[in-house]
């Protein structure tokens, strides 16, 4: 049992990674991409929270997964395939090509997951997460799904050679 | 700045470098180019205002400030220098000023959209909502786009939030604001999906309910696109107001079916209890992974109809069965305790044994061992008796158990933890282990213990066992938490430090958890690492100001009006937090207790800090309590849980500290500028009214003073008693039991005695001087007994065993805090009494000898005084002195642990690492607390005439 609710922006933020400044950049721009899920308890069991960007001329417009955070206790229950569905959905009324989003390399839990949701590994961008303390930076998969509008399916075709971080838009 | 167009204005060309250097952080050069540019092109008005950038940011705020004033009064209309006062005034916090910068550039270019935009704009970040709405009229009517109107129309619903009176919201403001959205519509302008919400959000505070609907239904409804159901949720919301169940029904069935939301609502019962059964029957027969909604639906459908007292419950089942229904499909997943625990009450106490026995049927458990227990054999199997561990500490079946029970409880829940490790063995540093919980539980248990038989070996014995857990769960912020706290409770600093930075606590964290930190930091007499934490929490609600402004523009400029009330009101909750009031204030007194007399005189230091007697900025009345007071886990049963009545004295706890403390510096203020103004003595009106006025206000600070003070015995009668994970105890009770806030008061007293004895002089003062004398000699009495209060070993070995007493550390603070104040006073004193003195002793020489006149009974008084007070903190000094040497001499190795407790060689390791860091932090506690009434003793010499 789980409200799926919009994000407001009270203590929601209590537990996360960001900046208040970037959450309320989000906000302020793309409310409806931002959603939380709730247990019955009230207790924060996850939240969604991506914008829509790119150039329609381009076919290059499209929704994208900034951040999908599920709690430890409520992992395991499908939650983050629902959070991604509701995103998809709301790219798809937007009219979006497709929905991207990026991932470590490592984090093969997460690769596998996005794989089961329909993505696929676009291209690779080198040294996209830059690390602390002084462990090499880490690269990413940007990853892709295409939607309804992107008939052909163009907008996932891989890209063989791996990219820079200034090189992606 | 680093964007700027157009590079063929000369003027571009010659501020570049000066940018430039901004940008790159080189301020000096920039005010140096500044200069140079500024001696060929003296109208460059640009080129002064980067210069008071460069300034500003190398701390020459003054000479920034009239720069730019310069600049300012010519009312300039360039890009440039608008901008670049625009940063300007930001970084001085003045952002007011900006608004009068841009209302003379529409003035003079009254068709500029930017510059209108820019004072809309302006206005917001100081949230003048009226000027908002008229510049947003004025900028529409310069450029007609609609989203200009609606910036105006927001405003009025801005108007309307923040006004004081709802009267006046609901009959002019609001209403004011639809007729304006329905001139949009009737002349057919409507554009976007953000009118429409914006004007569904004014129907919806007029509760205008029908018209609401019937527009969400209507062709704008159809606008809302943006955000999944919108349409719907409003619709459902409009519905829920009107309380038009059928359709309300209707529409969450649709929606229900289609997603998961809240629990739907149903005209009869018997319909209720239907569409939930119906909906657990279809779950079973599914293949695929089920959903918990139907199942916990059941149990929210049973304890809703017990709530009204419906009989049709007994349709839905038994909550016991059905609660081991949905153990036996969900019980391992993690969340099924946290699903479940919300229903246990709808189980009688006399079923609860049954039904840990019944779940304990449902755990696949390996043969049992020697050791008498039976282990899961897989992860999934670990989660299922984990959770029926926490079930039935829920209950309460944990707490009812004997000493003993618990005992080996502990030892059952230390074997399952060590035995569940082996599935994490592959876990990452970041990731936490399977068995975690069980270690935590284990710490419960020894924490009832404690509190119940005073046993301090369970206190060590459940440091040792959080700090294994640690070693293998580096990331588990649970016990990081959970040893804070006992460190804290043990008045041991130090390891908190770095407990607490390595929770990596972060923004909105400062003020939820930095509690935890700030409660104990400068009680417990570590007063660099308090300064440090005081400034983690500031540093955060000083930004907060700032960065949210920039977002409620940009949520106007997005036309996300619905974010704009949220973003106010989170603002509004930080800047009322209770917690900045208190780090506030904390971290002015504590610049006062380790500064003032010793780097630079009290005066000095309430005058850089700014601080004015008269000024109260702490909003008493709207204080926000945003400690996160349930941020440690426990499954404590409902009668042990933190209740609503707990939060409420805590915070009223909390609020009367405050009051105490932010009394007490306001006080020291006022002190501090009583020894101001040297001409006094002349005693010219003028400034004898600037004296009196000075002097009522340290008589009207003492009173309310005395009040607070009256109001916090009441307080502390009640002996309140909270949840030991719950909010830590407030200062107050051991500030008033030690006898530190009476003396402090009395010495504050005692200024104002002085303060007349200064205008009386010593001729006719006899009875005066009495009183102060009285006054010298009763202080010295309660600093005396305050120290005695100190008296006692901190940490001692007695038996083998390790025995602390946390209180006498942070009664020595308190001592050494009152002794700071009483110093403070008695420079006062001396202020006052040697001009007095001199002036005695030139008449004495006009008398020639007639040298029979004794000396005044206040002035030897002072010297008696000075004297005992001299006496009082040489004794303390060996106080601590002897404490320091008796911990150092403490040979913890000596302690033999282990012993009947069932502690293996590894875990006793532990243990002893723990109480190593206790050791250490009492000393470190002790050393700063002497150095500084070292330091205060200094200040003593100079009293002497």
């Amino acid at each position: 049992m789980t409200t799926l609710r919009a994000f407001t922006f009270n203590f929601d933020i209590c537990y996360n990674n960001y900046g208040i400044p970037f959450y309320l950049q989000y906000l302020a721009h793309w409310p409806e991409y931002f959603i939380v899920a709730e247990a019955p308890g009230g207790e924060l069991m996850g939240y969604i929270m991506g914008k829509a960007e790119g150039s329609v001329a381009r076919e290059e417009w499209h929704g994208h997964v900034t951040a999908l955070s599920v709690a430890p206790e409520f992992r395991r229950l499908g939650l983050a395939a629902k959070l991604m569905e509701m995103l998809e959905e709301i790219s798809e009324r937007k009219g979006g090509f497709f929905v991207d989003l990026f991932v470590r390399v490592s984090n093969q839990v997460a690769v596998n997951m996005y794989k089961q949701l329909g993505y696929s590994v676009y291209r690779t961008v080198i040294e996209y997460y830059s690390a602390s303390n002084g462990e090499p930076d880490e690269d990413a998969y940007d990853m892709r799904k295409a939607l309804s509008r992107d008939t052909e399916r163009k907008s996932i075709i891989p890209i063989p050679h791996p990219v820079r971080p200034e090189d992606i838009e | 700045m680093a964007a700027r167009g157009h590079v063929q204005d000369p003027n571009d060309r010659r501020l570049r470098p000066i940018y430039d250097y901004l940008d790159n952080g080189n301020n000096k050069m920039a005010i140096q180019q500044a200069d140079k540019l500024l001696k060929k092109h003296k109208d460059l008005h640009c080129a002064k205002v980067l210069k008071a950038i460069g300034l500003q940011r190398t701390g020459k705020q003054d000479e920034a400030f009239s720069l730019a004033q310069e600049v300012a009064t010519l009312e300039p209309t360039d890009d440039n220098s608008l901008q670049a006062l625009t940063i300007l005034y930001r970084e001085m916090h003045r952002p007011e000023l900006v608004t009068k910068l841009y209302e003379a550039a529409v003035k003079k270019v009254p068709l500029s959209e930017e510059y209108h935009s820019h004072l809309f704009m302006a206005y917001a970040r100081v949230g003048e909502y009226k000027k908002m709405q008229q510049a947003g009229m004025a900028l529409y009517k310069t450029v007609p786009k609609n989203p200009y109107y609606f910036w105006s129309v927001m405003s009025l619903v801005m108007q309307a939030i923040s006004a004081q009176d709802e009267k006046l919201a609901q009959t002019m403001f609001l209403p004011l604001a639809e007729r304006m959205v329905e001139k949009m519509v009737k002349e057919e302008k409507i554009e976007a999906e953000a009118e429409v919400q914006l004007y569904f959000m004014i129907l919806e505070r007029l509760g205008k309910y029908v018209e609401a609907l019937d527009m969400v239904r209507g062709p704008l409804g159809e606008k809302l696109t943006s955000e999944l159901q919108s349409r719907e949720n409003k619709c459902m919301m409009m519905y829920q107001r009107l309380q038009l169940w059928p359709e309300c029904n209707a529409l969450s069935y649709k929606l229900l079916l289609k997603n998961c939301v809240e629990g739907p609502v149903h005209t009869t019962v018997a319909e209720a209890v239907k569409f939930v059964v119906d909906r657990m029957e279809e779950e079973d027969k599914k293949d695929s992974r089920p959903l918990r909604g139907p199942y916990m639906a059941c149990l929210e459908l049973i304890h809703r109809l017990r709530q009204r007292g419906c009989p049709d419950e007994e349709e839905l089942g038994d909550p016991l069965e059905l609660m081991l229904q949905f153990f036996g499909k969900f019980g391992d997943k993690p969340c099924c305790i946290t699903d479940l625990k919300i229903y246990l009450h709808l189980l009688p106490p006399e079923q609860h044994t049954q039904f840990e026995n019944r779940l304990g049927e449902l755990v696949p458990l390996g043969e049992v061992g020697e050791d008498g227990f039976g282990f899961p054999g897989d992860t999934k199997a670990l989660q299922r008796h984990l959770c029926v561990c926490q079930l039935s500490r829920v209950l309460g079946l944990q707490h009812t158990l004997d000493t003993e029970g618990k005992l080996c409880l502990i030892t059952e829940l230390k074997a399952h933890y060590h035995y569940g490790l082996q599935f994490g063995k592959s876990c990452l540093k970041t990731e936490l282990q399977f068995s975690d919980t069980y270690c935590l539980m284990v710490a419960h248990v020894y924490i009832d213990l404690w509190t119940e038989t005073g046993d301090e070996n369970m206190l060590w014995q459940c440091l040792g066992v959080l700090e294994e857990g640690l070693s293998y769960s580096p990331s588990n912020a649970q016990f990081k938490l959970l040893l804070l706290l006992l460190f804290c409770r043990l008045g041991a600093f130090q390891p908190v430090v770095d407990l607490y930075s390595s929770l990596d606590a972060k923004h909105v964290q400062h003020d939820t958890i930095g509690y935890l930190l700030t409660r104990y930091a400068g009680s417990l007499g570590q007063f660099a690492a308090a300064s440090q934490s005081y400034n983690f929490s500031l540093r955060f609600f000083h930004s907060n100001q700032k960065d949210t402004s920039e977002y409620i523009i940009q949520a106007y400029k997005y036309g996300a009006f619905e974010k704009i009330p949220e973003f106010i009101a989170f603002r509004t909750r930080l800047n009322q937090s209770l917690h900045f009031a208190q780090v506030r204030t904390e971290r002015m007194l504590l610049d006062l207790y380790t500064e003032a007399d010793i780097t630079s005189s009290l005066e000095e230091s309430v005058k850089a800090m700014g601080l004015c007697p008269e000024e109260d900025d702490i909003p008493w009345d709207n204080m926000r309590d945003n400690r996160d007071l349930t941020v440690l886990f426990s499954w404590d049963p409902k009668d042990r849980e933190l209740t609503e009545e707990h939060r409420r004295l805590s915070l009223e706890e909390e609020s009367v500290w405050l009051k105490v403390r932010s009394l007490t510096l306001r006080l020291l203020a006022s002190l501090a500028l009583l020894g101001h103004a040297p001409s006094k003595r002349n005693s010219d009106k003028t400034n004898e009214n600037g004296v009196s006025a000075k002097s009522s206000t340290l008589q009207t600070l003492l009173s309310q003073l005395d009040l607070t003070l009256q109001t916090a015995a009441q307080i502390t009668e009640k002996q309140t008693q909270y949840p030991f994970l719950g909010p830590p105890s407030s200062r107050l009770a051991s500030a008033l039991s030690s006898g530190s806030c009476h003396c402090q008061a009395s010495a504050l007293q005692l200024s104002l005695t002085l303060q007349e004895l200064e205008t009386t002089g010593l001729d006719d003062s006899s009875e005066l001087q009495t009183q102060i004398c009285n006054s010298f000699k009763s202080l010295i009495v309660q600093l005396q007994e305050l120290l005695s209060r100190c008296k006692g070993d901190v940490l001692e070995m007695k038996d083998s065993r390790l025995m602390t007493q946390p209180s006498l550390l942070e009664t020595l603070v308190f001592f050494v805090e009152t002794v700071c104040v009483v110093l403070w006073v008695a420079s006062y004193s001396a202020s006052v009494l040697r001009p007095l003195k001199s002036s005695l002793q030139k008449k004495k020489k006009k008398k020639t000898k007639d040298s029979s006149t004794a000396m005044p009974v206040v002035l030897s008084g002072f010297q008696e005084w000075t004297g005992s007070l001299q006496g009082i903190v040489t004794q303390a000094l060996d106080h601590v002195k002897g404490q320091e040497a008796s911990l150092t001499a403490l040979k913890l190795a000596a302690l033999t642990l282990g012993v009947g407790h069932a502690q293996t060689q590894e875990e006793c390791g532990f243990t002893r690492a723990a109480m190593d860091k206790v050791q250490t932090s009492y000393l470190g506690s002790l050393q700063e607390l002497g150095d500084l009434l070292r330091k205060r003793a200094d200040s003593l010499k100079s009293l002497k005439f």
